[in-house]
């Protein structure tokens, strides 16, 4: 790798990363991006070699430290109810997630004018619309076009198959007079840029080897290489460093053979989650930054955002085919997301109703559960069970709390001798009631669905998928971390793309308005190219 | 028992006492269309996945030799030789000793044998990956949706 400074250096090949990255390549800039992790080899994904589900015990886990591969890094939250999850590839945790792809509701950037509660966004819903657009076409999104729980918006293809147990469920809520619609999906359901259409094989979660799924691998990678952006993987950054100006000025990593490396940069991007981006500002003390870069507002790391999840699942006496589909997407319900102080809380939460499990997760829930035994009942067991389930999770908006945070940890690091986060984190009150009024609502539908039992999980132990809020925007720089277009009022050539800029998190599945925030922040680094750092 | 071990994985011995208490964990069903956790090689399945997990490993060794030992002692026969309703009562014996398995064997056993083509055959599956094959599902009728449309905009315009 050359030792001359490039133009702009991100850090992290995930879904921000990879989006910023192929909206700056038309500028022609110098732009190398670093990635912790590999390419990943669809052709080796679980789904290929047998069901793929076992995978999730082992180098496919949800958990960096269950998975504990070279280039993950571990994440020290034993004192939080909610365990993180990420990947690190390139693509990220796009590589996993279930590609659920709502949008933000207008009223998700006005938490405090509408509610009392929380900030405001320094943007809104109309400013990042034509962004939601470009990005629905970069990621391939599938949907329904009429959503009344959303502004008109654009959706390129037709919404993925239903199937009996989505046409079951939301049997469920047509009894109540509840909303549900067709989910928004980064998923293709025909021929669509190259790449083929779903074919319901259901292993999302461990990888699509159809290439179906959209991670960023395939969708704003190979454009953006082409247009010349340079990526470099298995380099993982320990620090950004700054000039005597304070400034940054490039980074510190450690490359495949963990050789420390120095690479220079003009400006500086981190696209690394609401997790890393904070320690690895954390971990770049300076005379200029004693508490961590661009953390002169103390709020680096605080205002740790998860979702709590409640998922609770529905046995039915009829089978559902439900192993058939793309895992996490189906149908959504947004009856219970605007506030409603009625209910008991403040803010709201959005349900997505969930593919039964395949044969080897039938057992491991069921076991779980407490519901399939070994010996003489196992197979009676099995088959109460066995495409017979169906899930909805509920997505609980979590609020801002300072406490809430991620920090350095002491003791812990990762094959590089680098400090890993440390979480603190606990539900509120408000989640807790939010919880509580879901896992109720969500069993009545269940039940008019026609489930003959429901099984509850609240909160979900290892739902800490959406990692947001711990570098957040906003204008006043005692109040936030990077301005209303992520670059950081401490460091003016250093940018946030991630969900670490976060205001509040909504009640949906984070990833599109991430993408959304990055083309936005991307398209305003272009116009004011001239006077980036004024 | 220990003849036939190496550094990575169980005995042949072992794997066989194995394979037998595996046949109880998941017997075959009464209609016999579902095989027997042993019988349809989970066994192996069990050794293989344990390769990550030495300190599991070791104490299903132990639960292992601990069985034998227990079969010795009541009738001087290896385990897997003994009448299965023998076996029921020494297994059950095990289970309340300090020798018990792990609880995590029994993940490792449904995970094994969920994924072996006799039994997805026996669930009406059919024996093979996901991939490249998927599954068809046919298209939905939206019409369905005209009682939603019905109900106008349930979010606030700001």
């Amino acid at each position: 790798m050359s030792t001359e400074p490039v133009d702009v250096l991100i850090v992290g090949a995930g879904a921000s990363g990879a989006a910023l990255a192929w909206s700056l390549a038309e500028t022609r800039m110098s732009i190398l991006c670093l990635e912790q992790g590999g390419w990943m080899d669809p052709a080796g994904y679980p789904g290929m070699k047998g069901h793929g589900e076992a995978s999730q015990l082992g180098e496919f886990a949800f958990s960096p430290n269950a998975r504990g591969r070279r280039e993950d890094y571990p994440v020290n939250d034993g004192g939080s109810p909610i365990a993180v999850s990420m990947f690190n590839a390139v693509g990220g945790s796009t590589i996993l997630y279930a590609a659920h792809f709502p949008r933000f509701h207008p009223s998700d950037f006005r938490a405090r004018s509408l509610d009392g509660v929380a900030d405001d966004w320094p943007v809104d819903y109309r400013r990042l619309e034509p962004y939601y657009d470009v990005n629905a076409r970069m990621m391939g999104v599938s949907g329904l076009a009429g959503d009344p729980a959303y502004p008109p918006k654009e959706v390129p293809l037709p919404p993925v198959a239903l199937g009996k147990l989505g046409e079951t469920l939301a049997g469920g809520f047509d009894r109540l007079g509840w909303h549900w619609w067709p989910s928004d999906s980064a998923i293709t359901t025909q021929e669509y840029e190259g790449r083929a259409p779903c074919i319901n094989a259901g292993t999302c979660l461990s990888g699509c080897a159809q290439g179906a799924k959209a991670s960023t691998d395939i969708t704003y990678w190979p454009p953006a290489i082409r247009q010349g952006v340079k990526l470099e993987t298995h380099c993982r950054v320990r620090e950004v460093t700054v000039d005597a100006n304070g400034m940054a000025d490039g980074v510190v990593y450690y490359d495949a053979q963990g050789v420390e490396r120095r690479q220079k940069a003009h400006v500086v991007v981190l696209a690394c989650n609401g997790i890393g981006t904070p320690r690895l500002l954390l971990n770049s003390r300076s005379r200029h930054f004693p508490d961590g870069l661009a953390n002169r507002s103390g709020l680096v790391g605080k205002n740790l955002m998860f979702h709590p999840y409640a998922m609770v699942t529905g046995i039915f006496p009829e089978p559902l085919e439900g192993y058939k589909g793309p895992t996490g997407c189906c149908i959504w319900s947004h009856e219970f997301y605007e506030t409603d102080l009625a209910r008991g809380f403040v803010r709201g939460y959005s349900f997505e109703m969930l593919r039964g499990f395949g044969p080897v997760s039938t057992a491991l829930w069921g076991m779980g559960w407490g519901r399939i035994p070994s010996g003489v009942d196992h197979h009676r067991a099995y088959a109460e069970l066995f495409d017979r389930t169906a899930g909805i999770a509920a997505i609980c908006e979590d609020l801002p709390e300072a406490g809430n945070c991620v920090t350095l940890d002491g003791d812990l690091t990762d094959a590089d001798g680098i400090p890993a986060p440390k979480i603190t984190y606990r539900l509120s009150e408000n989640s807790e009631k939010m919880l509580e009024h879901s896992v109720a609502r969500a069993t009545e539908v269940l039940e008019a669905a026609g489930a003959t039992d429901v099984l509850v999980q609240s909160p979900l132990p290892f739902a800490g998928w959406h990692l947001m809020g711990t570098a957040r925007m906003g204008t006043d720089p005692e109040r936030s971390v990077v301005n209303e277009w992520g670059r950081c009022h401490d460091v003016k050539n250093l940018f946030i793309v991630d969900g670490s800029i976060f205001v509040t998190a909504a009640a949906v599945n984070p990833t599109n308005t991430i993408q959304a925030l990055a083309l936005y922040i991307a398209d305003t680094m272009k116009k004011n190219l001239a006077n980036l750092f004024d | 028992m220990s003849e036939g071990r190496n550094d990575r994985g169980f005995s042949k011995d072992e794997l066989e006492t194995l394979a037998c208490v595996l046949d109880h964990l998941v017997p075959a069903s009464e209609d016999g269309k579902l095989p027997g956790a042993g019988r349809v090689g989970v066994a192996a399945v069990v050794d293989e996945a344990l390769h990550r997990m030495p300190e599991v490993r070791g104490m299903v060794a132990q639960g292992l030799s601990a069985l034998e030992a227990l079969a010795g002692r009541r009738s001087s026969r290896a385990f897997a030789t003994l009448p299965r309703d023998q076996q029921a009562e020494l297994l059950n014996e095990l289970a309340a000793s300090e020798h018990a398995f792990p609880p995590i064997l029994l993940l490792h056993v449904y995970n094994g044998y969920y994924q072996q083509g006799p039994v997805l055959e026996a669930l009406g599956l059919e024996p093979r990956p996901p991939h490249p094959l998927g599954y068809e599902m046919k298209p939905n009728d939206l019409r369905m949706l005209d009682r939603v449309r019905r109900r106008g905009r349930l979010y606030r315009d700001c």
